[in-house]
């Protein structure tokens, strides 16, 4: 068991370590304002911020203090800072009437829930553009596929587990997919290749009837 | 105005991409990227008196057919690849002054899997991120996010020219190239007694399934199922068990997040080595401690700082 505000530090191989931590997204903003010497890279994950380092800088037990210090300077971040980003989708995804009749909606009122919420990108990872959107209700909660598809469209709009996200590119993929946008996720020719950052709002806007 | 000095690409080889010291943007989902052996990269790259950051090319099992259209410097380090300058032996693990119009013809290699050929000056190429390494998966870096193609021509920057240093690198300084491989590596707090054992007793081939993503080994190992375990920053050189028990050993270009049990992460003085297995080639995980994985990182570190310090005073002294 840890001590009372011991924070939760662990070595993850020899160049890494592993924060668990309520203040993780706190830390990855103090760290990128104020980077500690030696590390290289701070990547965020739900609850999760994973402090790549470079060993001939700094030692893990001379990181784990810096790292424990910083966190008992900080506080949670009652307020969200980040923006709001509307995304148009067309719903109609070949999951879609699956998910509706699993939690017990017509089709349309499965897309109202859905339009209803705001979410938020929880972390960016897994492909360039990817968000892990969190803020789903139990009630709207997917199980993944048992077998990924290999390809799942680029613009897919899906659900899966606790997440909804938007796959920026074709890939293979294990969510239901519900609905699909022509937003344009990462460009790596715009000044700001990625749409979006962690603590962004995100709310679905339903644009089926547009084409329909 | 000086013309950047550039090269014609007549056979592209297998897989041949522009590659630097690779991109730090794991938070935004993009992945590390860079040459797979970056002691191949730095030695090339100090050969010919770049930064060790500079982009060059890497070969993957077969090179590239290239043809100089200005006078330059190279140096090729790496897996011993077979190459040929207009026909006649090219040495590897030297800088080699070329004249314009020489054609350098690399072909296979018996050993390992890549090499890194460094130009005088540094590749030009898309800058994304920070890096110029090209990232096939989403398309972007490098040469239009792409392998070569025949009929490319690549641009360099434009460096004074140098007088080529005559020293060779010590044998000792250069990555593995198997086919056996002992690779050092650390358990994390998902590897259980069983997983251990079952994963650093015995000898892994490696699979067919080999690319700058990752590296499948043909073994299965007995895998405990956890469905709830969820999406986790890979670490490099991070070993994942996906739910049919064969690891995947992660390259510069795995996704940065991964869903999968990961009971073992390769001590990063090994890394350089997972860019060098090919099909066939035999592994063997060798559990070590946070120590000794930086008490080898350390010793090589000694000798490849040394080796840039001295090649740098060459090309800087006039």
């Amino acid at each position: 068991m840890l001590e009372a505000g011991a924070p939760d530090i662990t070595p993850l191989g020899d160049a890494a370590l592993v924060v668990r931590s309520p203040l993780a997204r706190e830390l990855l903003a103090s760290l990128t304002g104020r980077p500690l010497p030696g590390v290289r890279e701070a990547v965020p994950a739900l609850g999760v911020l994973t402090v790549l380092y470079d060993p001939l800088t700094v030692g893990p037990e001379e990181l784990t203090a810096a790292l424990a210090w910083r966190l008992s300077g900080l506080e949670a971040q009652s307020e969200n800072t980040g923006r709001t980003l509307t995304l148009p989708v067309t719903f109609g995804g070949p999951d879609l009437a699956w998910c509706a009749e699993r939690v017990g909606l017509d089709v349309p009122g499965l897309v109202r829930a859905l339009c209803g919420l705001t979410l938020e990108v929880a972390f960016l990872g897994f492909t360039p553009g990817f968000a892990f959107l969190t803020g789903l209700p139990e009630g709207l909660r997917m199980p993944r596929l048992d077998t990924p598809c290999e390809r799942v469209p680029a613009g897919s709009v899906a659900l899966g587990g606790p997440w909804a996200g938007v796959y920026p590119r074709e890939t293979p993929g294990g969510w239901r997919i519900v609905g699909h946008t022509d937003a344009v996720l990462f460009d790596v020719a715009r000044a700001d290749p990625v749409l979006w950052r962690a603590g962004d709002r995100v709310r679905f806007e339903n644009v089926s009837e547009l084409d329909g | 105005m000086v013309e950047s000095p550039s090269l014609t690409v007549e056979r592209p080889g297998l897989l041949t991409t522009v590659q630097d010291a690779g991109r730090r943007s794991r938070a935004l989902g993009v992945p590390e990227g860079g040459a797979a052996d970056p002691v191949a990269r730095r030695l090339a790259n100090a050969l010919v008196g770049n930064s060790a950051d500079a982009a060059g090319l890497e070969l993957t099992l077969s090179g590239p057919t290239l043809r100089f259209h200005a006078d330059a410097l190279i140096s090729l380090c790496g897996a011993p690849f077979e190459a040929r300058l207009d026909g006649g032996p090219f040495p590897l693990w030297r800088a080699v002054p070329i004249r314009a119009g020489q054609t350098l013809s690399i072909l296979g290699t018996g050993r390992g899997a890549r090499a890194f050929l460094a130009v005088r000056g540094g590749l030009d190429g898309q800058e994304a991120f920070g890096s110029r390494s090209t990232d096939l998966r989403t398309g972007f870096g490098g040469l239009e996010g792409r392998a070569l193609r025949a009929g490319d021509r690549l641009f360099c920057f434009v460096r004074p020219h140098a007088k080529p240093l005559r020293a060779f690198i010590n044998p000792d300084l250069q990555t593995p190239t198997g086919p056996n491989f002992v690779l050092r590596a650390l358990p994390t707090p998902e590897a259980t007694p069983d997983l251990l054992a079952a994963l650093c007793g015995p000898t892994l081939t490696v699979s067919g399934q080999a690319d700058r993503m990752g590296v499948r080994l043909s073994e299965s190992v007995p895998t405990p199922h956890d469905p709830t375990r969820i999406s986790f920053p890979n670490p490099p050189g991070a070993v994942q068990l996906p739910p049919d028990g064969r690891p995947i050993l992660l390259l510069p270009d795995a996704g940065t997040h991964g869903g999968y049990l990961t009971p073992l992460v390769v001590a990063s003085v090994d890394c350089p080595a997972l860019g060098q297995l090919r099909p066939g080639d035999r592994v063997r995980f060798q559990v070590v401690t946070v120590r000794e994985a930086h008490g080898a990182l350390r010793a090589r570190e000694r000798s490849l700082r040394a080796v840039e310090a001295a090649l740098s005073w060459w090309y800087m002294r006039k």
